[in-house]
């Protein structure tokens, strides 16, 4: 799989988005009947974007967002990364592409607290069989990137909320992923601290080589977007 | 491209988990570790356990007291005697802790002023009093060293000692055995000593060289190492004995129905014993699995986490064993230490050690066995982990 989703796209791949959804509808049973989460979406997305998704609470955007990750599969449609039907990976290939193709960064951070922030980075890097050797010097740089090198053996519970986002968002880049798919990344955050992770996002967009993901009910947050999309009911009205 | 093997992160992550949630698996820990150290302590001092049982028991039945002699009332056996040959190749058989040969004379005279009696006298070597688990009601009894130096020293019976003596204290008096002076150092009694009590006791080295018409060596006592032994030692005694001296007489005498009831006690009280570290162990076991289930419940985030970041689910299946192993083994570990000073007080209390080597073989069989007992505990709770929907998971918090 990985062979045939590499980082360094050819030129063929150029006009390949890099995610592609078509028809993506998930439904699920309740005990009274089927519920229906997402209907019919439909959505492709560039390197180098970052796209918002907006909707009230219910709309389905977390649910959007956990099937680009591969966290869960829908019920019915087809998702496609470079070209590349990944929804008919098995188990381990799933796994495979979220620690390759993907970063997550999730509204509560889910920082692992009796770890320390070393260790919460090192995570990904280690399902990822990268050396240990190697290791250091991405989590430093990962750490630079979100101005957190100074905290770097101090435990997660140590830290502040705006700290902890933001070693979450080093979290999602330390294996420099592709696509970075973020749930309401400044949920918990002020103002302040709220602008300083989208300054982040913003510099990962710099090299124009992934795309990110914000699901957020800021408008602030989705002003600063490339493309702005609404989820409504299940179903993406613009975008 | 296949991923670099991550076996040894998988480790340290593990024992980081353990260590940070040792006060969750005290519990555990503990039960495991009394478990492990029972079974350690009931091997390597099971031996010296029993031998000490049957010591005690022995003073109510002598179930473990062989009792070889050439029979008196066959024709050939006044001339009939045990060689010391015979007698030192009975004390290297395995199985057999202590013989003692004695020489006797059925009537013999004693005085002390006007007092004079006639009574049975004993010639007895050092191990006598061992051998038949006798202990003195006062004073003490000669010992090997006496014995050695043919010293004139002797040990009454209760009932010769008052004929003797009267209500004094005989003991460190002197009285008069066959026209010579004797210091009585101890009075032998009790309830093992039967028909004893009528008799006089003298080293058997004093006897041959003082005592006229004394009867040779022929009744040997023979102490067993434990009630296992008995059957085999009694057996190979003929052919010992046999091969080194002619004798047609010989004849074995084992308390049969003693030892029978002793054994099936002893064989309740072992069971009891082991069916209590079983049961620990396995009670140990159920705490590893149930204490696995509470924690993959409580660490659905990480696990979910862990998933949403590349982790495959034989990575979360391998860090949940190896948490279950690293806690079993812990437990071993601190079994094997508990269980070394349980066979210290052991050896202290029963004056006697066991190899160390018994000691370290059976640490290395506890520490191979926690591993099973870990992983076979873990394994479920690792699977139902390793299974989990990440999805799910990951909004548990």
């Amino acid at each position: 799989m990985r062979s045939a989703m590499n980082n360094a796209s050819s030129p063929a791949e150029e006009n390949i988005p890099l995610i592609q959804v078509l028809g993506l509808t998930h439904a699920y049973d309740n005990g009274t009947g089927p519920i229906v989460v997402l209907r019919e979406v439909n959505l492709g997305i560039q390197r180098g974007e970052m796209v918002a998704i907006m909707g009230p609470s219910g709309s389905g955007k977390s649910t959007l967002l956990s099937i680009l990750g591969l966290l869960m599969i829908p019920t019915a449609g087809s998702y496609t990364v470079l070209g590349r039907d990944v929804l008919k990976f098995d188990r381990s290939s799933q796994a495979s592409f979220r620690r390759t193709y993907v970063g997550f960064v999730f509204q509560r951070c889910n920082l692992i607290d009796t770890c320390s922030v070393y260790e919460n980075l090192e995570f990904p890097l280690i399902y990822a069989g990268v050396k240990r050797s190697e290791r250091p010097a991405r989590i430093q740089d990962a750490l630079a990137r979100v101005n957190m090198s100074h905290r770097l053996h101090h435990r997660a519970n140590q830290l502040s909320g705006g700290e902890q986002q933001r070693v979450a968002i080093s979290r999602a880049l330390v294996n420099n992923p592709l696509i970075v798919l973020a749930d309401e990344p400044t949920g918990q955050l002020d103002r302040m601290h709220g602008e300083l992770v989208m300054d982040h996002f913003e510099q990962i967009m710099s090299d124009g080589d992934k795309a990110v993901l914000i699901v957020t009910h800021d408008a602030q947050v989705a002003s600063r977007c490339t493309r702005v999309c609404l989820l409504e009911d299940g179903a993406l009205k613009s975008h | 491209m296949p991923r670099k093997s991550i076996f040894f992160d998988i480790l340290r992550i593990s024992i980081h988990q353990v260590i940070m949630q040792r006060r969750r698996y005290l519990g555990v820990i503990l039960a495991v570790a009394l478990g492990t150290s029972g079974f350690i302590a009931i091997i390597t001092m099971g031996r010296d356990v029993k031998r000490t049982l049957n010591r005690d028991l022995d003073l109510l039945g002598g179930a473990t007291l062989i009792r070889a002699y050439l029979d008196a009332g066959h024709k050939y056996s006044k001339t009939q005697q045990f060689q010391p040959e015979t007698i030192e190749a009975l004390r290297a058989m395995p199985g057999i802790e202590a013989v003692s040969a004695i020489v006797s004379k059925p009537s013999s005279h004693a005085s002390v002023q006007r007092c004079n009696v006639d009574f049975h006298v004993v010639g007895a070597d050092g191990s006598f009093w061992d051998v038949n688990s006798f202990v003195p009601v006062k004073g003490s009894f000669f010992t090997a060293e006496d014995v050695s130096h043919k010293r004139r020293v002797c040990v009454l019976g209760t009932k010769l000692a008052l004929k003797i003596f009267g209500d004094a204290d005989p003991v460190g008096r002197m009285c008069w055995i066959e026209n010579e002076q004797y210091r009585v150092t101890g009075v032998l009694g009790g309830v093992a000593v039967g028909d004893l009590v009528d008799f006089g006791f003298i080293p058997i080295t004093t006897a041959k060289e003082y005592i006229p018409g004394l009867l040779p060596p022929q009744k040997l006592y023979i102490r067993c190492t434990s009630w296992d032994d008995v059957k085999k030692v009694a057996d190979a005694i003929p052919d010992v004995v046999h091969r080194l001296q002619l004798t047609d007489s010989l004849r074995i005498e084992v308390k049969w129905e003693e030892l029978k009831r002793v054994k099936s006690m002893a064989w309740w009280v072992e069971l009891f014993v082991y069916f209590s570290t079983v049961a620990t162990l396995i009670l140990g076991g159920f705490g590893i699995w149930n204490g696995m289930m509470a924690t993959v419940t409580t660490r659905k985030a990480e696990i979910g986490l862990k998933k949403a970041i590349g982790a495959e689910d034989r990575d979360i299946l391998a860090q949940f064993l190896v948490e279950a192993v690293c806690l079993s083994f812990t437990s071993a570990l601190l079994g094997g230490v508990i269980g070394r000073g349980a066979l210290e007080i052991g050896s202290y209390l029963l004056k006697s050690r066991p190899q160390d080597t018994l000691f370290f073989t059976c640490v290395g069989l506890a520490l191979l066995f926690s591993l099973v007992l870990g992983a076979g505990a873990g394994f479920y709770p690792s699977l139902r982990a390793s299974h989990m929907e990440v999805v799910n998971a990951i909004r548990d918090e």
